[in-house]
């Protein structure tokens, strides 16, 4: 009889070790680099140079290594925030991939303050009306999405998906349109363009030495304690593993899970509307495109970091790393630009879930178990 | 023996996943035109044996013959063309297609188009069989025995010489599974090889030729169904000498502790699942509810503990009318709900949570402050598993993790743990062997002792006439009647189950199963 003799199976691993675990993580890393340089050597760019300069981020002989820090943490805050925001919703099996919107939401309502109140209010308080009105409009505009699953059952992937194109053209329709009642756009440009914000409107940095402070950085660093804390620790957090794990023994032990689900994820989407506000304070002057597609990296690293707060703090830095280190790098290397990040960030994720694959798994060639039997 | 080729000769079979060995060195073989029961607990390594058979799992290592042959079984196709057919636990059928549609559908010769002589092809084949399918009926309006019955024609279609039929009778009605075994022994008398895998003794006993006994994944060994009988076989199984004796402690009865009246509900699909229902259960009693699976049981559960919003009725307990509260004000009054569902984990623990984290599920809300109380839940935890005899790494283990028996004891020994005076269990030993259904059996009787009142949902016909005090069997959605344990019999509940015997109307003057409460009437007074 003809038989189709498979070249290998999948056999179950016996539980690994996080220190294996690690491992898999750091090899997966270095596998995605070493292709990555492959790639640069194909365009003629020495990759070892190259990483070396994406490493260090050019602060090195920079003659503002302050500067370069300062734009670091700019791209870092918000991608940590929305990413622990992510989680939040993840953990409840709740897939909102509306962060894009949401964090246009948020950023869009925060420069509506500003452009308002900037002149009126003091900075700290005026930065403190930012962040509230970024955290309601994005929370407002996410939890539409998780009312309607709720009451109707509705996909919330789907949902959450077209919501941010909406929000996408919603801003798209003020950053291009030239009309008298729009107070978004600098009244002198002829060609519609974004005016700056008043003063007050600007994020508080502290000086410390020639290094400024950005304070949405200790913002968000607090941000990761609280969450930790609060999905760890408290009654609310309690309920959303519960939720998430199985929304049918929520419901015996007495759990309003609906309520559960809207509050979990206006908290979510209210803390992206806020990474929004944060972001757009920070730069100064608001944006038709501000995201920087925080909403689609932060569900990377939320995966990537399995959710787990303290992986996401260090996730999220790396990946700022690579997006912020390929940026520089690239000024130097005209064959490459900021979009090479993205792709090593592509072929980081394939390679680490691989790798998360063969931790649980692994192959069994053929004819190796006979031989093993006979052994 | 005369050089008569086995139909099927496994010889050194080993089967491991992971570091866990499901088979090891097992030797089994069947003769064309034999019953072969293949008896053991729950996780002795049977499905896996015949999972190898069948193409699913390929063995570490050891030979499988067919017909004196060795052969090598990659696939389920390779079985299909050894004449090897299962019929599995959880039916393989297409629910939109119809009967003939879901047989032409794995068929190699039935080319790509749909021919319309198919249903004729189809139903003289079964009848040659002796079957009776409608061939055009769609698979999502059968009734279980039908199901079964097209997934034993399916095989037979194919050409199967050796049939494996892995639990058959866990959906089955005592009536059903009769009409079963005849045709079992029909498909014997023509020459088929059968093997049967199965954990129930009588039937065993019933149908078989020969018993082969695994345990923990070893071969025991094989004996002739003549010389075997209930004690002999389990103490193979089990391995040492068990008491098959479920005790019915006499316990003085109170008040009715919950009544139901009239109770109307209907199932997710708005269909009637529950149909004007009479029932009460005192203290000190366990009620059996029996019936043919989805005949309300769920449903009737669910309602119970608040889960589901009824139709019409009354639900009583303690003189209190609990219908439309919340789940959490009906868990206050102390009726506790387990309802161990077919996937063991679905409602009542959080899976991947630590049994810590579901010890503390409906009460995590009690502890002050915007904390969860973990220390509590830890000595909790830790008690539940002194007491319960539950094998587990640590207090930190996720559920699911855990092995069957265990869940469902976690399960159970939270609910016993919170004081309840009402437990509502639904197949609180499903799925589970021999000591562990034993213990759970214990953990129920203190309770009826300490005077809770047990509301039982079983499958287990024998199982339920020993440990039950009445039994209310349910026929779609209906009450069929409520009789004593002690004063009936299988057969009767098996008509019962069917629709063939209802009692309710029995005698005019007393209808059966239903008592007043006094203190109802009083509440009702009082409103007035």
């Amino acid at each position: 009889m003809k038989n189709r003799q498979p070249r290998f199976h999948v056999v179950k691993r016996e539980s690994a070790g996080p220190g294996r675990q690690l491992l898999a993580y750091v090899a997966a890393v270095v596998l995605a680099l070493a292709v990555g340089a492959v790639l640069l050597q194909v365009q003629g760019v020495n990759p070892v140079t190259f990483y070396r300069q994406m490493l260090t981020m050019g602060i090195p002989g920079s003659r503002y290594p302050w500067r370069a820090v300062e734009n670091f943490i700019k791209l870092f805050v918000p991608l940590l925030i929305v990413s622990l925001a992510l989680s939040l919703a993840f953990k409840m099996r709740f897939w909102n991939i509306g962060g894009e919107g949401q964090f246009i939401m948020g950023a869009f309502w925060a420069a509506f303050a500003a452009m308002r109140l900037g002149d009126a209010l003091p900075q700290p308080l005026m930065v403190l009306v930012m962040a509230l009105c970024g955290a309601l409009g994005g929370g407002l505009y996410g939890v539409a999405a998780a009312v309607l699953k709720v009451r109707w059952g509705t996909n919330e992937t789907l949902l959450t998906l077209m919501l941010n194109y909406i929000a996408l053209y919603f801003l798209q329709f003020f950053a291009e349109t030239k009309a008298e009642w729009n107070f978004f756009l600098d009244p002198e440009s002829a060609r519609p363009k974004f005016v700056k914000f008043p003063a007050g409107a600007q994020m508080i940095t502290v000086p410390i030495g020639p290094f400024h402070l950005n304070l949405s950085l200790v913002a968000a660093l607090a941000l990761c304690g609280i969450l930790f804390v609060y999905l760890n620790r408290t009654k609310r957090g309690f309920e959303i593993a519960v939720v998430g794990d199985s929304p049918n023994t929520a419901r015996y032990a007495g759990m309003k899970v609906g309520r559960i689900v809207i509050r979990t994820i206006f908290l979510s989407a209210a803390l992206i509307g806020m990474a929004g506000a944060l972001h757009i304070s920070s730069a100064g002057v608001m944006s038709a495109s501000p995201t920087n597609s925080v909403g689609w990296t932060g569900i990377v690293v939320a995966w990537l970091a399995k959710l787990n707060t303290a992986g996401i703090l260090v996730t999220s830095l790396l990946i700022t790393v690579l997006q912020f280190g390929c940026q520089t790098a690239s000024t130097t290397y005209s064959s490459i630009d900021a979009n090479f990040a993205s792709l090593l960030q592509g072929v980081i994720l394939f390679i680490v879930l691989a790798a998360d694959f063969f931790t649980r798994f692994r192959l069994v060639l053929r004819g190796r178990s006979r031989k093993e039997a006979v052994k | 023996m005369e050089k008569q080729h086995y139909a099927i000769e496994m010889r050194g079979i080993c089967k491991s996943f992971g570091s866990v060995a499901a088979n090891k060195d097992i030797n089994l073989n069947v003769k064309p035109g034999e019953i072969l029961a293949l008896l053991g607990e729950n996780g002795s390594g049977k499905t896996t044996l015949m999972n190898m058979l069948s193409g699913i799992y390929k063995p570490d290592s050891g030979s499988i013959l067919v017909d004196g042959r060795e052969v090598s079984i990659n696939s389920p196709e390779d079985a299909k063309r050894l004449g090897i057919g299962m019929v599995h636990q959880h039916f393989k059928l297409v629910d939109v297609f119809s009967a003939a549609d879901n047989i032409w559908l794995g068929d190699d010769k039935s080319g790509p188009v749909l021919k319309k002589e198919r249903y004729g092809v189809i139903r003289d084949m079964a009848q040659k069989f002796g079957f009776e399918i409608d061939p055009r009926k769609k698979v999502h309006n059968m009734a279980v025995s039908e199901k079964q019955t097209l997934e034993i024609v399916k095989v037979l279609y194919y050409g199967a010489k050796i049939i494996i039929l892995d639990e058959p009778t866990a959906v089955l009605t005592v009536q059903e599974t009769a009409k079963l075994f005849g045709v079992l022994r029909r498909m014997r008398e023509s020459g088929h090889a059968i093997i049967i895998i199965t954990h129930k003794l009588g039937e065993v006993l019933e149908i078989s030729d020969r018993v082969a006994v695994l345990r923990k994944g070893e071969y025991i060994g094989t004996v002739d169904t003549a010389t075997a009988n209930e004690q002999k076989l389990t103490e193979l199984m089990v391995g040492r000498k068990v008491e098959l004796n479920i005790d019915r402690p006499v316990v003085e009865k109170t008040r009715p502790l919950l009544e139901i009246r009239n109770l109307t509900i209907r199932n997710d699909e708005g269909a009637v699942a529950i149909d004007n229902v009479d029932f009460y259960i005192r203290g000190g009693e366990i009620l059996g509810v029996a019936g043919i699976a989805g005949c309300g049981q769920k449903e009737l559960c669910e309602a119970i503990a608040g889960l589901r919003p009824i139709e019409s009725g009354m639900m009583i307990h303690k003189g209190d009318n609990i219908v439309g509260l919340s789940p959490k004000a009906i868990l206050e009054k102390g009726i506790s709900m387990s309802f161990i569902p077919e996937d063991r984990l679905g409602m009542g623990l959080a899976p991947s949570m630590s049994i810590t984290d579901n010890m503390l599920l409906k009460k995590y809300d009690q502890a002050k402050g915007p904390f969860v109380d973990r220390r509590a839940g830890r000595a909790e935890a830790k008690q539940v598993i002194e007491d319960l005899e539950i094998v587990t790494p640590s207090t930190e283990t996720p559920v699911r993790r855990l092995s069957g028996g265990n869940v469902q004891k976690v399960l159970l020994g939270r609910e016993i743990k919170a004081g309840p005076n009402v437990i509502v269990t639904a197949y609180p030993v499903r799925g589970l062997d021999i000591n562990s259904s034993y213990a759970i059996y214990d953990i129920l009787n203190r309770q009826k002792e300490d005077g809770v009142g047990i509301l039982f949902v079983g499958e287990d016909l024998d199982v339920m006439i020993d440990l039950c005090d009445k039994i209310m069997v349910l026929c779609h959605g209906k009450v069929m009647g409520v009789v004593h344990a002690y004063k009936t019999s299988k057969e009767e509940l098996g008509l019962m189950m069917t629709g063939a015997l209802d009692l309710t109307n029995k005698y005019e003057d007393k209808p059966a199963g239903i008592a007043r409460d006094s203190r109802i009437e009083d509440a009702e007074e009082g409103e007035e």
